[in-house]
């Protein structure tokens, strides 16, 4: 048995996912869910293969949700985003089905589960960051809760492993993203990479000053200091003007 | 404004002083014809020609302040022609200390008096006229490059204001739930897509600029509201309040939809519970007062692309009105609250 979840948060809409698949037999729903919380839950509790999932939904998109888990299921997205816009998501998932959708399209979908799957995991895990759009905020997991931190206020991101530690003020929180693709995520206007392993936000900035040689050292307005490397001077210059 | 009746302003100096010149030139010639010394007819002409010059100076900054209009057109005949009688005046006494010996001279001089009155002030007013003819039509000129912008303005925003009703994400939303009821419940399916066709020709069809009573858009309304309904009516409540005295008056078509659509889905992917969204139209003053209501969740900035601002409401405000202060909007606790004003002209 392959077992699914369908995450929208439109009844309608997950009805028709229902009924499409109902012609697949060796495939069972597990559970409906109506939006990102509830659609996490099922997914620990369940542990399903496949899953539907909604872009716009409350409180977090379907975007978001699938960050926050540690090994996200073969995904298909259901989505009535243009064309523009699911192309920046395409390489997330396994497929994508623009609302409304055909049944030959969804079996088409279906099929590319069925033949695909061994290799899916893997690459939709890694690619999970490349969206087009610059993000204004960053969903997080504490213990049970799920924070939703705007990145204006982040004060920077270090680096650690596979993961990523977010400084805001004197909190700090873990996501598991690489400085790669943060820094493909965030508006090059507002954040710097100025190190191998520090993304910093420019407008909390309170001095900069130098620190041994060809290195120099950030004071942000929490207090902390960020060391930045001599490539990262460069650009750190280039974007600010000096 | 003298300077630009001609293709190049900056030859106007020269030819202004060319006409200065010619002045000078005709009027010694005259003179001379006339039996006047040659020396006497040069110093003659020179002040006439000075006069002259100073004559369209100083009609040219005149009539670049202030153009007379109506009842005030005689100041373009007595504003010349006082100037060339105080001018022709000034030139005689000019004239008589330099060459009081001079009798013969001094007699043409007085017989001549009202004939040289006559030709400076004709000049003048030929002058005077010039002058005002370039003015109004710079005038003209720069109002048809306002109106232009404001057609440019308008139309964009039409544009944009079409744009944002037939958001494809409604758009394909709505038919994705038809698509699911056309097997399970066809019929509800047809009356989805009947609401769907009269709100899309409402939106289409309407002309922007024209004004409706409240009850009447409140109708196109509860046909956008009952598509939504379809979509999210487990989770979704719209509550009207609307006071009797307010449905009578009137506003701008397709005004409140867009408000109310964004409204919704701030609502609707703002929270996770269920949303209750209340519209409550008063008359205040002189003003239809529109209030729309609806739960957020302060801690949540909206991920981007998921709503539009309210920037081109008050734009398209702005172009209906000339104000920027009819819609204002304000967070309360967990409440989103946005008013908007219609000023009542009728």
């Amino acid at each position: 048995m392959i077992k699914t979840i369908i995450i929208d948060d439109e009844p309608l809409a997950a009805e028709i996912v229902k009924e499409y698949l109902a012609d697949f037999s060796q495939f069972t729903i597990v559970c409906v869910c109506s939006d990102g919380f509830q659609g996490l839950k099922a997914i620990q509790e369940h542990e399903p293969d496949l899953i539907f999932l909604d872009v716009q939904m409350p409180k977090i998109t379907g975007f978001e949700m699938l960050e926050l888990l540690e090994e996200p299921p073969a995904v298909i997205f259901t989505t009535a985003f243009d064309e523009f816009a699911v192309q920046a998501f395409n390489a997330m998932a396994l497929d994508y089905l623009l609302k409304p959708f055909s049944k030959a399209r969804f079996t088409q979908a279906i099929e590319k589960f069925l033949t695909q799957k061994e290799t899916v995991k893997s690459s939709a895990a890694l690619k999970l960051n490349e969206l087009a759009e610059k993000r204004n905020r960053m969903v997080v997991r504490v213990k049970n809760e799920i924070k939703i931190i705007p990145t204006h206020e982040v004060s920077f991101f270090e680096a650690d492993d596979d993961y990523i530690t977010i400084h805001k003020g004197p909190d700090k929180y873990l996501k598991k993203m690489t400085m790669k693709s943060l820094e493909e995520a965030l508006d090059p206007m507002k954040f710097v990479r100025v190190h191998r392993s520090f993304m910093i936000n420019l407008n909390e900035i309170t001095n900069i000053e130098p620190y041994e040689r060809e290195n120099y050292l950030v004071k942000m307005r929490d207090g902390k200091q960020v060391p930045v490397s001599k490539s990262g001077y460069a650009r750190l210059r280039q974007v600010l003007g000096i | 404004m003298f300077a630009k009746a001609f293709a190049n302003p900056y030859k106007s100096i020269w030819i202004t002083q060319g006409a200065g010149v010619i002045w000078l030139f005709a009027t010694f010639l005259i003179l001379n014809f006339y039996g006047i010394e040659e020396v006497t007819a040069l110093v003659d002409a020179s002040v006439f020609a000075c006069f002259f010059l100073l004559g369209i100076g100083m009609l040219d900054k005149v009539f670049s302040f202030y153009i007379p209009k109506g009842s005030n057109n005689w100041l373009l005949l007595i504003l010349p022609l006082f100037y060339s009688l105080a001018a022709v005046y000034m030139h005689q006494y000019v004239m008589k200390m330099i060459f009081s010996q001079d009798v013969t001279y001094l007699s043409f001089l007085q017989n001549h008096f009202f004939l040289r009155w006559a030709f400076l002030g004709l000049a003048e007013v030929m002058v005077a006229l010039i002058a005002i003819v370039m003015s109004k039509l710079e005038q003209q000129e720069e109002s048809q490059k306002r109106i232009a912008i404001m057609n440019e303005l308008s139309r964009e925003a039409e544009l944009t204001q079409l744009r944002q009703q037939l958001q494809p994400h409604f758009l394909f939303n709505s038919l994705n739930s038809i698509s699911a009821l056309v097997v399970s419940h066809p019929l509800k399916a047809r009356e989805m897509v009947l609401q769907l066709s009269d709100f899309l020709r409402g939106t289409i069809k309407k002309d922007h600029h024209k004004w409706i009573s409240l009850e009447e858009e409140m109708t196109y309304l509860k046909m956008y509201l009952d598509i939504e309904q379809v979509r999210f009516g487990h989770r979704l409540e719209v509550v009207f309040e609307v006071k009797d005295e307010a449905k009578s008056l009137s506003l701008p078509q397709l005004l409140i939809q867009p408000l109310l659509e964004n409204a919704i889905k701030h609502g609707l992917y703002g929270i996770i519970e269920d949303v209750k969204i209340i519209l409550s139209a008063s008359k205040e003053q002189n003003y239809l007062s529109i209030k729309i209501e609806n739960p957020f969740d302060p801690e949540v900035v909206a991920p981007k692309g998921t709503g539009f601002g309210l920037s081109s409401i008050n734009r398209r405000l702005f172009l209906l009105f000339g104000r920027k202060d009819l819609l204002s909007s304000k967070a309360e606790l967990s409440t989103f609250k946005i008013t908007l004003k219609i000023p009542q002209t009728r």
